[in-house]
């Protein structure tokens, strides 16, 4: 059983996140609980999609919001709980990225094979079969940069302005602006190729 | 007779099912395919258990000063 009553009252007055009816998290803190049942589905999504498997994906996004547990007193809202999430969880998978890197040597695809490639970013995607899109979805990803990765999936995120994911990969919004086309370019070129 | 009706039936439905399952879609482009894959994502709930085990361990932040100060 997935869902369960859980532990002990941390506080006298705990925020619940329940699953089906059942509260399956209570933290001690000031609307904690309700920041991760907000944003959970994202930062696994996102984890999940940089990280390749669901396992490592389960394991960061714990860590993630222990991680913004520890900092929740210190948060003063200069950036949306949102943005700030998602800087913890880039942070820390970056952090995952470069530790297997270097311990298995990983070649970069080269980005302007497939920016020139015959797909163009504003042509439809057609999928014929959607129960194996994430599949699809994982090894066009992985094909592409980290860069491009990032901001491909940070820009499907409609919660997100353009200053905020410009804020979160360190660029200006137009250096995203023009990045984005040549990624969402790439993107298509090898969606094209899993079939 | 009455058997081989029910299989039929039965073949009629799971063959329904997949193709329900298996509907080919088409995206404007990669946002609106990411944004299909995530939607369809659901958040295993063992995450929050193990973060709930996790935090009991880790004091309660502390208050903000400036939450005292100006409240929220």
């Amino acid at each position: 059983m997935v869902c369960q009553t859980v532990v002990e009252s941390l506080v006298d007055n705990p925020i619940e996140v329940e699953c089906a009816g059942r509260p399956v998290l209570e933290l001690a803190s000031d609307g904690f609980a309700e920041l991760y049942q907000a944003h959970s589905r994202e930062i696994f999504y996102l984890t999940l999609r940089l990280l390749g498997e669901t396992h490592k994906a389960e394991d960061a996004t714990h860590d993630v919001f222990l991680k913004a547990f520890k900092k929740w007193g210190d948060f003063r809202g200069d950036s949306s709980a949102r943005a700030w999430l998602y800087r913890i969880a880039i942070n820390h998978c970056h952090n995952l990225r470069q530790s297997w890197h270097s311990r298995n040597l990983v070649t970069g695809a080269d980005e302007a094979i497939w920016e020139n490639a015959a797909a163009a970013s504003d042509s439809p995607l057609r999928v014929l079969e959607t129960k194996e899109l994430g599949q699809r979805i994982q090894k066009t990803l992985d094909a592409l940069s980290d860069e491009y990765q990032l901001l491909l999936l940070l820009v499907a995120d409609e919660e997100l302005s353009y200053d905020e994911i410009a804020a979160l990969v360190g660029q200006s919004a137009d250096a995203v602006r023009g990045k984005l086309h040549r990624a969402r370019k790439a993107f298509a070129a090898h969606f094209e190729k899993t079939v | 007779m009455k058997q081989q009706t029910k299989l039929a039936q039965k073949q009629e439905t799971v063959a329904a099912q997949k193709t329900q399952s298996n509907t080919a879609k088409e995206f404007a482009n990669s946002d609106e395919l990411l944004r299909f894959d995530a939607a369809q994502t659901t958040v295993p709930p063992e995450i929050a258990r193990r973060l709930q085990k996790s935090a009991a361990n880790i004091p309660a932040p502390p208050r903000p000063w400036w939450k005292n100060l100006f409240g929220g």
